[in-house]
């Protein structure tokens, strides 16, 4: 995926207390359906790939989202969409308006620390990533590049305005919008990722296809991106938020393609349809479609052929030629390989990264040299192997103290309990 | 309904202490059987099992199998309020969201109730089956102890292996090695400071002291531990609890990086 413009908007949940923290988070109140921990953080506007696919899969398939603590990714390979993280590095890094991150000769460096600060937090949690690079982009994704193009072409356009006149917040706003990832960026990365031991794939086409491709393969545990579409590319595992700077201290949200199915009774096809409803990078949706709508007509007409023969073409206009059976192909058969190396984690080169980031990019050689010693040591604690290599997991057979079956009947108690309290206040 | 009398309430305070650095939230499963525990650490590289017997309790009613989900570090703070002597009940009702806790002096006149929230937790149990293992040592818990914090100082793991020998605990660290060998010995008048090495094949394994030490935290619940190891298997450390169960830490090996498990 090309982020060359339309800043991925990342996601900021209201104050969540209780969540994982020392204080109790009290069982939930009796009612028909408790609505599952994760809605909270679920609500996103403006997310990436697929419009409103989180809030629906978190109101109609809400366990197939899990929130799980950093630690628990303990050995894990994860296949990370490298361009996605590089934008945010560019965006968040060492950036105060239009002025970036650089080096002695003023080439900018935000992305290569970014990317090093971020990577080593990774391996001291034993976490074994794999960087995907983008290939070119698909045609079918002109569309959606042209219009980020027009984007950015407008955003550079203000920005010189608001350089002009001074405006300070109007300067932080559009010099936000003209980041756009380059050749250079990426090469930079690989380059750094590299010296560090850390394995890089150069997916042919989009990466995110190519992060599904490993973790379908077995070669990774799951795809951890901000792009639902990873989804839709068939990764049985995806992770948001694993990329997102400790600080903001928002718990990784797992999803996984087998729940979301089962849940929702599709087949993998449906479910691909359903996201081509509502609205992903290859082709445009149908005006008027929403995320709820369309899977009320999937599970309605079965799949988007079925719902062209029966939806009123009235009130709903479907677009001329509509492409969406290329995009389905696009999803079901992208251009991935699996013809790559062996992924390997090995001992960083020292000498090369002293000389890439104090040397070349100015980095301060005291920070350097202990963020190496740091690589080092979790390189020692990655040969820790976890539990589930041994032992599978079951199902307990106990049920919690408080049941859900008997759930309304409480609820109703408390209603009518509820209602003859307010008499007694009448009274 | 639940209700479990716990004459030597000092039993539970003493299992609180030993895992709730290891793990923050589980879920407590109670059954006909007993009342048990299994948790991961949050890195799922150890899990601790525990199980006391219905046998054990005084009084044991449970009328369906189900489990209550609780901060572990909270549950600890309560039992800290409850004398060495007091007799510890725990009590729930069905539907509640809490459990209580009943501290009884042993002259009876004194009597505490704290009441605490139950949490909703997603517990990943594991199912752990019954192993031959190559070699288990039964050692003085308190030697054991001694070891990991001694072998600690100097390195970050430990490497066990086990042969006719004895068992030797070796690490090695940036000032230094260490080699500690404990002999079989099978002291008659004093079983409790033995040394028993039941052999197979011999067997050596790596294993993270991090671990090992939060492990001997349960050293005060019984005078023996014992340590069952096998090459393919993580390695289990067993603190019985008197008569009535046991608590048994299960520990994933250190890998070779060139026979690393596959994602």
């Amino acid at each position: 995926m090309c982020y060359l413009g339309g800043a991925p908007k990342i996601q900021r949940p209201g104050a969540r207390k209780n969540s994982t923290g020392n204080s109790p988070r009290p069982l939930l109140p009796p009612s028909p359906s408790p609505p599952p921990p994760s809605r909270t953080t679920a609500v996103v506007a403006g997310e990436m790939g697929v419009k409103g696919l989180t809030k629906l899969l978190a109101d109609h398939a809400p366990k197939s989202m899990r929130e799980q603590k950093f630690e628990s990714y303990f050995g894990r390979r994860i296949a990370v969409d490298a361009s996605m993280v590089i934008y945010g590095f560019l965006i968040v890094v060492g950036r105060t308006g239009a002025e970036m991150l650089t080096n002695e000769a003023g080439d900018i460096t935000s992305h290569v620390l970014g990317m090093f600060n971020r990577t080593i937090r990774l391996l001291e949690a034993g976490i074994k990533p794999v960087y995907v690079f983008d290939g070119k982009p698909p045609e079918m994704k002109g569309g959606e590049l042209a219009k980020r193009y027009a984007k950015r072409a407008d955003a550079t356009e203000e920005l010189s305005k608001a350089v002009e006149s001074g405006d300070a917040e109007a300067i932080e706003k559009f010099s936000k919008r003209t980041v756009k990832v380059t050749k250079q960026h990426n090469e930079d990365c690989k380059r750094l990722l590299r010296l560090m031991g850390v394995p890089v794939v150069e997916a042919p086409c989009e990466a995110e296809s190519q992060c599904a491709a490993l973790a379908k393969n077995d070669k990774v545990y799951a795809v951890a991106s901000e792009d639902m579409d990873s989804l839709t590319f068939g990764a049985p595992r995806f992770v948001r938020h694993l990329m997102d700077p400790s600080s903001k201290k928002i718990p990784v949200m797992e999803f996984e393609v087998s729940k979301i199915l089962e849940e929702l009774e599709f087949t993998m096809d449906q479910f691909i349809d359903l996201c081509i409803l509502c609205g992903c990078d290859y082709c445009d949706s149908i005006k008027g479609i929403g995320s709820v709508t369309a899977l009320k007509l999937i599970r309605e007409h079965g799949s988007i052929e079925g719902i062209l023969e029966n939806i009123n073409k009235e009130k709903y206009h479907i677009p001329k030629d509509w492409p969406y059976k290329e995009a389905r192909r696009l999803f079901k058969e992208p251009d991935v390989t699996l013809d790559i190396p062996e992924l390997k984690w090995t001992a960083p080169d020292e000498e090369g990264l002293i000389n890439f980031l104090v040397k070349e990019s100015g980095f301060n050689q005291d920070r350097v040299t202990k963020a190496i010693e740091k690589i080092k040591s979790a390189k020692n604690k990655s040969s820790q192997g976890r539990l589930e290599s041994f032992f599978k997991p079951t199902v307990s057979t106990s049920v919690p103290l408080k049941r859900k079956e008997t759930s309304e009947k409480p609820s109703s108690a408390a209603a009518s309990k509820k209602t003859k309290s307010t008499r007694g206040r009448k009274k | 309904m639940l209700e479990l009398r716990l004459v030597q309430g000092s039993l539970l305070k003493k299992v609180l202490e030993a895992i709730k650095d290891l793990v923050n939230d589980a879920n407590f499963d109670c059954s006909g059987t007993g009342f048990s525990l299994q948790a991961m650490d949050s890195s799922h590289v150890a899990l601790v099992a525990l199980l006391l017997r219905s046998e054990g309790f005084e009084h044991y009613r449970c009328d369906r199998n189900l489990s209550m989900g609780m901060n572990l570090t909270n549950m600890a703070k309560m039992l800290r309020c409850a004398g060495n002597d007091d007799i510890i009940t725990i009590k729930a009702d069905d539907g509640s969201d809490t459990v209580t806790f009943m501290f009884e002096s042993p002259n009876q006149d004194k009597i505490a109730d704290f009441e605490m929230k139950l949490m909703d937790i997603d517990s990943e149990h594991l199912g752990i089956p019954d192993s031959e293992y190559q070699a288990i040592v039964r050692m003085p818990s308190s030697e054991f102890s001694r070891i990991c914090k001694d072998l600690s100082s100097i390195g970050d793991t430990v490497i066990i292996s086990v042969t006719k020998e004895g068992v030797k605990f070796s690490t090695a660290g940036d000032i230094g090695t260490a080699n500690i060998v404990c002999r079989q010995n099978k002291t008659v008048d004093k079983p409790e400071e033995s040394t028993i090495i039941e052999m197979q094949e011999p067997v050596s394994l790596t294993f993270a002291l991090r671990y090992m030490n939060s492990f001997t935290k349960a050293s005060p619940l019984s005078d023996q531990v014992t340590i069952s190891l096998s090459s393919e298997l993580p390695v289990v450390v067993e603190y019985k609890i008197g008569e009535m169960g046991y608590i048994r830490f299960y520990l994933a090996p250190k890998i070779e990086e060139d026979e690393e498990m596959k994602a």
